[in-house]
C-alpha cells in the first residue's frame, strides 16, 4: 500500500489537483484551479469565500452533482471522477446527504413522507421506512410535526426536515450549501447546533458553505476559497 | 408513501387543471366513440339486407313507374331448365302521403299488394285477426307500431292523408283509410314507422292514366346464391319491351347507396383519429405545464439520488393516470349519450340506416387503450426533459 493511499483511508473527502472550468459562449472560465483538499473523517468544516469564488462549485463536485474538468475526487472511498452518472447517482443515494439553502421539500408530501423519500431508493418494508424516518425527525426535534406539509412549517422547521431527509440514509458525509442562508439568527443557531450534534454524536463528516462568520465559528475547521484555490 | 403514490398526489395538485384536462379527454373520447359507432353501425347495416330479395324498377329512374303486368312476368320467370326462378313477388307504389294533423312529421306511405306483400317481406309481422281484417277491408291500412305510438293511432281509427303525387281521389273525395292493424318486425333493419295500405284501393282512386302502374316490384329468388343471374334474367325479360327495368338485390342496392356515403364514412373515420390527436395535445399540454412548474423538485430528487429513469417513469405514470382518469368518465358519458340516448333514437327513427346503433365493447376498449397509449406518449417529452435535467443548473436558479 503506497503512502498516498494510506493517507486517504482516514479521509472522508480527498481532492487532488482538481480543475473546474465552465465554457459559456466561447469563453472559458476557470473556477477551481488545481485545488487540493483533504477532509478527515468526522470533521466539521466551514467553507468561506467571496461570492463567485467557487464554493458551490466545489460542493457540487464533492456531492457528485457535477464533474471536474480534471483531477481526482475521492469521497467516502469512491473515485467520483471515474464513475458514470448512473453510478454516481446510486452512490450518492447511499453516501451523501445534501442540505440546500432553499429547503427543496416536495410540497405534496408531509414532513414524514419527505424524509421517507430517499429510503425509496433502498429495499425495505414500508414499516421500516416509516420507523427510520420517524427517528430522523426525532433527531432534528420535529416528532410533533410529522404529518405537517411544508407550507405549514416555518423556514427553520423546513430546513430541519431537509436535514432529517439528508441523514435518514445514514450517509457518511453531509454537505450544506449555505444551509442557514435564509434563516433568522435563532433558527440558524438551531440548525448549527443540529450540525454540531450530528458531527459529535453520530460522527458525520460535515462540510458547510457559509457567509456567516458566527456560523463558521461552530465548525472545527474554517477554510477560505479565493481565486480558485484554498487558502 | 411510494412513487406511484407520489404521482397520484402530483395529479391532484392543481384541481382546476386536472378537471379541465379530464373533461377534455372525456369529451374527446365521447366524440371518438360516436364517430366510430356511426361508421361501424352504418357498415353493419348491410348485414341486415337480404341477398335473395330483388327490387325491380324503371331503368331510368325510381320516379317512373312500370306496367302492373310486369309483376306477373317477374313472378312467372323460369330458368333455362324450366324451373321457376322466383318464389315470391309483390308490387308497391310510393304514395307520398301526409297527415295534415302531423304536417312536419315524415313517415313513409306505401301502397302494397295485400295478397303477396308479406310473402316477400316476411320480417313484417301482423297478428292473424288484423291480417284477416286487412284482407277484408279495401281501404284498410297497417301501420308500424312505433308510428302508431308516436301519433297515438289505434286499430279502428280513420285517417285521412294528402298526397302531393296523386292529389284527390278520381271522384274528388279525399284519401281516407281505416287502420286495421299494427305491424311489428323481427328484423332491426325494417322501418317501424311506415304506413302500408292496399294497392287495389289506391288503384281504384287514381286517374285513368295512372291506373295499373306500379312503382317497383319486389321479389324473392329461389336461390340466393344465384341472385346475380336472376337479376340479369329479370332485366333481360324486358329488354325488348317499351319500358326497360333495372333489378338489384337488396344487398347490392344498399352497397350502391353506401358507395355514395362511403366518402362521408371515410371522413368520419379520419376525424375520429384527428380527435385522438387533439386528445394527445390536450394531455401533452397539461403534463408539460405541470412538469415545468416542478422542475426544481425533480432536480432535488435527482440530488437525493433518484435516477433519471425513475423520474421519467414517475412522469409517464402521471400522464397515463390522467389519461385514464379522463377515459373512465369518457366511457360512461359515451355509454349514456351514444348507447342509450342516441342509440334508441336512431334505431327507432332511422332503422334503415342504423339498424343497430350501439357502442361495441371493442370500441370502448379501443377508446380506453387509445387514451392510455396517448397518455403515455404525451408524457414522453416532459419525461425526457426531466431525465436530462441538469441538477446543478436548476438548483442554482432556485438558490
Ligand atoms: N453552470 C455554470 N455555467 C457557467 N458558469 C458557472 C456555472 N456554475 C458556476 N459558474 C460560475 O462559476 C463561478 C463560481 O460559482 P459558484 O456558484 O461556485 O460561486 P459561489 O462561491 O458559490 O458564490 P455564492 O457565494 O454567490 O454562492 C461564478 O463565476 C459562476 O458564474
Ligand atoms: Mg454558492
Amino acid at each position: 500500500m503506497s503512502a498516498e493511499q494510506s493517507k486517504s483511508v482516514g479521509s472522508a473527502i480527498s481532492i487532488k489537483g482538481v480543475v473546474k472550468e465552465f465554457t459559456r459562449g466561447g469563453q472559458t472560465l476557470r473556477v477551481l484551479n488545481s485545488l487540493d483538499l483533504e477532509v478527515p473523517e468526522g470533521s466539521f468544516e466551514a467553507l468561506m469565500g467571496p461570492s463567485g469564488s467557487g464554493k458551490s462549485t466545489l460542493l457540487n463536485l464533492i456531492a457528485g452533482l457535477d464533474k471536474p474538468t480534471s483531477g481526482e475526487i475521492t469521497v467516502a472511498g469512491a473515485r467520483l471522477d471515474r464513475m458514470s452518472d448512473a453510478e454516481i447517482t446510486s452512490w450518492r443515494a447511499a453516501n451523501v446527504g445534501i442540505v440546500f439553502q432553499s429547503y427543496n421539500l416536495l410540497p405534496v408530501l408531509t414532513a414524514l413522507e419527505n424524509v421517507e423519500l430517499p429510503l425509496l431508493l433502498h429495499k425495505m418494508t414500508s414499516a421500516e421506512r416509516k420507523k427510520r424516518a420517524q427517528i430522523a425527525l426525532e433527531i432534528v426535534g420535529l416528532s410533533d410535526r410529522m404529518g405537517h406539509y411544508p407550507r405549514m412549517l416555518s423556514g427553520g422547521q423546513e430546513q430541519r426536515v431537509a436535514i432529517a431527509r439528508a441523514i435518514v440514509n445514514d450517509p457518511k458525509v453531509i454537505i450544506g450549501d449555505e444551509p442557514t442562508g435564509d434563516l433568522d439568527r435563532n433558527s440558524a443557531d438551531e440548525i448549527l447546533k443540529l450540525f454540531e450534534q450530528l458531527n459529535r454524536e453520530l460522527g458525520k463528516t460535515i462540510i458547510m458553505v457559509t457567509h456567516d462568520p458566527e456560523a463558521a465559528e461552530r465548525a472545527t475547521v474554517i477554510r477560505r476559497l479565493n481565486k480558485g484555490v484554498l487558502a | 408513501m411510494n412513487l406511484p403514490g407520489l404521482a397520484v398526489r402530483n395529479i391532484y395538485r392543481n384541481p382546476v387543471r386536472l378537471a379541465l384536462t379530464v373533461a377534455g379527454v372525456a369529451v374527446a373520447l365521447l366524440t371518438f366513440v360516436t364517430l366510430r359507432t356511426a361508421v361501424m353501425s352504418w357498415d353493419e347495416a348491410k348485414n341486415y339486407t337480404l341477398k335473395d330479395r330483388l327490387v325491380t324498377r324503371h331503368k331510368i329512374t325510381f320516379v317512373m313507374d312500370l306496367p302492373k303486368n310486369y309483376a306477373d312476368d317477374v313472378r312467372d320467370l323460369k330458368g333455362a331448365d324450366g324451373k321457376p326462378l322466383i318464389r315470391a313477388s309483390t308490387f308497391l307504389n310510393w304514395f307520398g302521403g301526409k297527415d295534415p294533423a302531423h304536417e312536419n312529421d315524415f313517415f313513409a306511405t306505401i301502397a302494397a299488394d295485400h295478397n303477396t306483400f308479406l310473402t316477400v317481406y316476411d320480417e313484417i309481422k301482423i297478428p292473424d285477426d288484423q291480417l284477416k281484417a286487412f284482407n277484408e277491408t279495401r281501404n284498410g291500412a297497417v301501420v308500424g307500431d312505433l308510428l302508431a305510438t308516436k301519433f297515438n293511432w289505434k286499430v279502428g281509427d280513420n285517417i285521412t292523408l294528402e298526397s302531393p303525387i296523386y292529389g284527390l281521389r278520381e271522384n274528388g273525395e279525399p284519401w281516407t283509410f281505416k287502420i286495421v292493424g299494427l305491424y311489428s318486425t323481427t328484423s332491426k333493419a325494417v322501418d317501424r314507422q311506415t304506413f302500408y295500405f292496399r294497392w287495389d284501393y289506391m288503384n281504384d282512386g287514381v286517374r285513368a292514366e295512372a291506373k295499373d302502374r306500379v312503382g317497383w316490384i319486389a321479389s324473392r329468388s329461389v336461390d340466393a346464391a344465384h341472385a346475380a343471374e336472376v337479376t340479369a334474367a329479370i332485366d333481360k325479360r324486358f329488354d325488348d319491351a317499351d319500358t326497360q327495368t333495372l333489378t338489384q338485390d337488396e344487398a347490392s342496392f344498399f352497397q350502391g347507396f353506401m358507395g355514395m356515403v362511403s366518402s362521408v364514412l371515410a371522413i368520419m373515420s379520419y376525424l375520429s383519429y384527428i380527435i385522438l390527436a387533439i386528445l394527445g395535445l390536450i394531455l401533452a399540454n397539461a403534463i408539460s405545464m405541470s412538469v415545468r412548474e416542478r422542475t426544481n423538485e425533480y432536480a432535488s430528487m435527482k440530488a437525493i439520488g433518484f435516477h433519471a429513469k425513475t423520474l421519467a417513469s414517475l412522469i409517464l405514470t402521471e400522464s397515463t393516470l390522467i389519461a385514464l382518469a379522463g377515459a373512465i368518465p369518457g366511457v360512461i358519458l359515451s355509454y349514456l349519450i351514444v348507447d342509450v340516448a342516441l342509440g334508441d333514437f336512431l334505431e327507432y327513427n332511422l332503422a334503415n340506416f342504423f339498424p343497430v346503433f350501439r357502442v361495441k365493447i371493442w370500441t370502448y376498449a379501443e377508446a380506453v387503450a387509445a387514451a392510455t397509449v396517448i397518455g403515455l406518449f404525451a408524457g414522453i417529452v416532459p419525461a425526457l426533459t426531466v431525465a436530462r435535467l441538469n441538477v446543478v443548473e436548476n438548483l442554482r436558479r432556485v438558490a
